[in-house]
């Protein structure tokens, strides 16, 4: 096929000088603005706001005492009965002061997610324009268990927010091996496939709701 | 309608029907303009959206100038990371290699998530043929599979089907209760479906981009299927085209800004999987083995001219679709191919050869609404014009065309005859002013239409459908006889 591939390429090289030669040429590689944040927001107001535009919600608490007492109000807010957790140490930690009446499952097999109404979480990354959480299997293996269980909550802290996608594509690909699988999350599960009206929670979680630990108080 | 009729070769008769269909037309409506609204509204959040344009275009350009190069990259780096790599010729050479890597894994089941590649191929009846049960699981996609339809929409495949079909159809093949109400009726999807999930041997799906650097692939969605179809089964497979490479890691960001607010007008979709490789030990989580098939079917001929590459650098978002006022009118199924609209215009042809698909480079009025929403600038009308030209050539003939052609060129030489001589012209506009009387009625002329038709058959394609203005009572040069007397 690249013998093919090669062979097209070739044949095409007269008419690309004379498309070439017709054409003003564009200047190749083009800078373009970044967009400017309003200084006053930190980068953690910023992702919260970006967050609960696409139906997620956050709470932003200052440390990990705190942020297990706001996740045990999570759980008993949204009646969470069977939780599967990720293997990450701050979700393992933070369970361990959780005390609560929902069974809590770790590393549950395929199955057993299925019949769970909650899954946390952590998030290695995040970024503020868009209130994305960048999760990586390097670290956790979250693949399941922030997608099968009707409510997702992530815990994240508030130094991993970035401000913009380079940043975190930079971050996941330059920090030694790539993951073998990274991904993305923006707000819970959605479709509009039926008359365009939008339905949250078809596949993947309805719910989000990330605990952002405010480790350090930056602003932009 | 019987949507098995429907063909590239019978446009004509598939736009006429879709016309006289209220309920597609008032869909197609709340689709254009709703998406229309939502991707204007997207774009404002991006300062420079021509730069970020410019930036997509010229990587692509730069790809598919050494595709053969990033395409040996992109396979390398990927079976270095575990990926089994597989290079497809033409739709069969998939249908078979899927079917074998199935059938030798003893797969019976397969859960799919949305690929307009696959699509392309007709996988699902060839996986039938071979006794393999494939169930689509993107909302849209199921919702055309239990109806035993094809997509007419890229983006929202069964967006020409109403809240009503939709429910009608659930009570019929899944035995829910009638509801009206789309959560309802979302959740039973989600139910049933969690069930083929679980039961599923393998997963087939897409790819939105290939990165050469890493051997990466990368695939937007927003229901979370594609997460579910490519990390629950033990095998997934990946059907990528030869054009869906890029050759950085970094380059993501370009697209991913202008994918989701092309599309959809989101400024980033629910989910983006970016899978490279399979698992790195046991205890990693995915699937045990990963497929990328690299297909090409007909693209790699797209690269033998400027104006037809441009064709490869499509990413599928359907905005095009959304602007183009033919589609409007239309909808997808008319085009008879699963890419409709003005792309599906454009590709169509070039796909399955433009013997086949002549009538769609002229399902067009040229009125560049594509060119202008392209988020990675694609010439289509220039792409429409080239492939025109292919047929007028007689590059490709159709069954009407000879006659056709004599006609038209003894017309276009009579018009450049006249049009070259100015008392000739002249002469001609003082007599049709005089002819037209009788035919105005209340400033337009109607009736020629109907009598064209009989007399021309050919113009009267023309005619049958549009009131023409009759001359002014005085032309332009006449009037600038009148206010400027010759001198001296």
């Amino acid at each position: 096929m690249l013998a093919r591939i090669r062979e097209h390429l070739t044949a095409s090289a007269p008419f690309d000088r004379v498309h070439h030669e017709n054409q003003k040429k564009d200047e190749a590689g083009q800078s373009f603005q970044v967009i400017e944040h309003p200084t006053s927001y930190s980068l953690i107001d910023l992702f919260r706001q970006a967050l609960e535009s696409v139906n997620g919600s956050c709470t932003i608490v200052a440390d990990e005492a705190e942020a297990a007492s706001s996740l045990k109000q999570v759980i008993e807010l949204n009646q969470l009965h069977r939780i599967a957790i990720s293997d990450s140490p701050i979700v393992g930690r933070l369970m361990q002061q959780v005390e609560g009446t929902a069974e809590v499952l770790s590393n549950a097999e395929p199955e057993a997610l299925f019949n769970c109404d909650g899954g946390i979480t952590g998030a290695q990354w995040a970024i503020a324009e868009t209130g994305t959480l960048v999760l990586e299997t390097k670290s956790e293996r979250h693949r399941l268990v922030s997608l099968v269980p009707a409510m997702h909550i992530a815990i994240l802290a508030g130094a991993r927010i970035f401000g913009t996608m380079p940043e975190a594509l930079a971050a996941v690909s330059t920090a030694g091996e790539l993951s073998r699988t990274v991904t993305f999350i923006t707000g819970p599960s959605r479709t509009s496939d039926i008359e365009l009206t939008l339905a949250i929670g078809v596949h993947g979680p309805a719910r989000l709701h990330v605990i952002v630990i405010d480790d350090v108080k930056q602003t932009v | 309608m019987d949507l098995h009729t429907q063909t590239t070769e019978t446009f004509d008769e598939n736009a006429r029907r879709a016309l006289i269909d209220p309920q597609l037309r008032s869909a197609l409506r709340k689709l254009t303009v709703t998406f229309g609204e939502r991707r204007a509204q997207a774009i404002a959040s991006v300062d420079d959206w021509e730069g970020l344009r410019e930036r997509a275009r010229s990587i692509k350009d730069e790809t598919l100038a050494h595709l053969d190069k990033y395409l040996a990259d992109f396979a390398d780096k990927a079976e270095r990371a575990g990926a089994q790599i597989h290079w497809a010729d033409d739709g069969q050479d998939v249908c078979r290699l899927i079917i074998r890597l199935l059938q030798e894994r003893n797969a019976k089941q397969v859960v799919k998530s949305k690929s307009m590649a696959t699509e392309e191929i007709h996988l699902n009846a060839a996986l039938e043929a071979a006794g393999i049960t494939p169930v689509e699981t993107d909302l849209g996609e199921w919702i055309i599979q239990l109806a035993h339809e094809t997509p007419s929409h890229i983006v929202v495949p069964a967006i020409h089907k109403s809240k009503k079909q939709i429910a009608d159809l659930f009570v019929e093949k899944l035995g829910i209760e009638p509801t009206d109400d789309v959560d309802k009726l979302t959740s039973a999807a989600r139910r049933i479906l969690r069930q083929r999930f679980a039961e599923a041997d393998a997963g087939i799906s897409g790819v939105n981009f290939g990165v050469a650097e890493t051997g990466s692939i990368l695939i937007l969605e927003n229901e979370g299927n594609i997460r579910l179809t490519t990390g629950l089964p033990k095998i997934h497979i990946a059907l990528m085209g030869i054009e869906k490479v890029i050759p950085r890691f970094a380059d993501l960001d370009v697209f991913l800004k202008l994918l989701p607010r092309s599309g959809t007008g989101q400024r980033l979709t629910a989910y983006q999987s970016i899978i490279t490789g399979t698992k790195k030990s046991r205890g990693d989580e995915g699937p045990e083995e990963v497929h990328i098939i690299l297909m090409d079917n007909g693209r790699s001929r797209m690269l033998g001219h400027p104006v037809t590459r441009q064709s490869l650098a499509c990413i599928r978002c359907g905005a095009c679709l959304n602007a183009c006022p033919v589609y409007q009118q239309i909808g997808g199924h008319a085009y008879g191919s699963v890419y409709p609209g003005p792309i599906g215009a454009v590709i169509t042809p070039q796909l399955i050869g433009i013997k086949k698909a002549a009538q769609l480079p002229y399902a067009s009025s040229l009125c560049g609404a594509c060119r202008e929403v392209c988020p990675v600038k694609i010439d289509i009308p220039e792409l429409l014009l080239h492939l025109r030209a292919q047929i007028a050539e007689g590059t490709a003939i159709t069954t009407e065309a000879p006659q056709r052609k004599a006609l038209e060129s003894f017309a276009f030489r009579m018009y450049a005859f006249a049009w070259s001589r100015p008392w000739l012209y002249e002469l001609g506009g003082r007599v049709l002013r005089v002819l037209q009387r009788p035919a105005v009625r209340e400033g337009r002329i109607g009736k020629v239409g109907k009598l064209m038709s009989k007399v021309l058959p050919p113009l009267g394609a023309w005619t049958a459908w549009r009131d023409a203005r009759p001359l002014a009572p005085q032309s332009f040069r006449e009037m600038w006889r009148a206010d400027n007397p010759p001198r001296g």
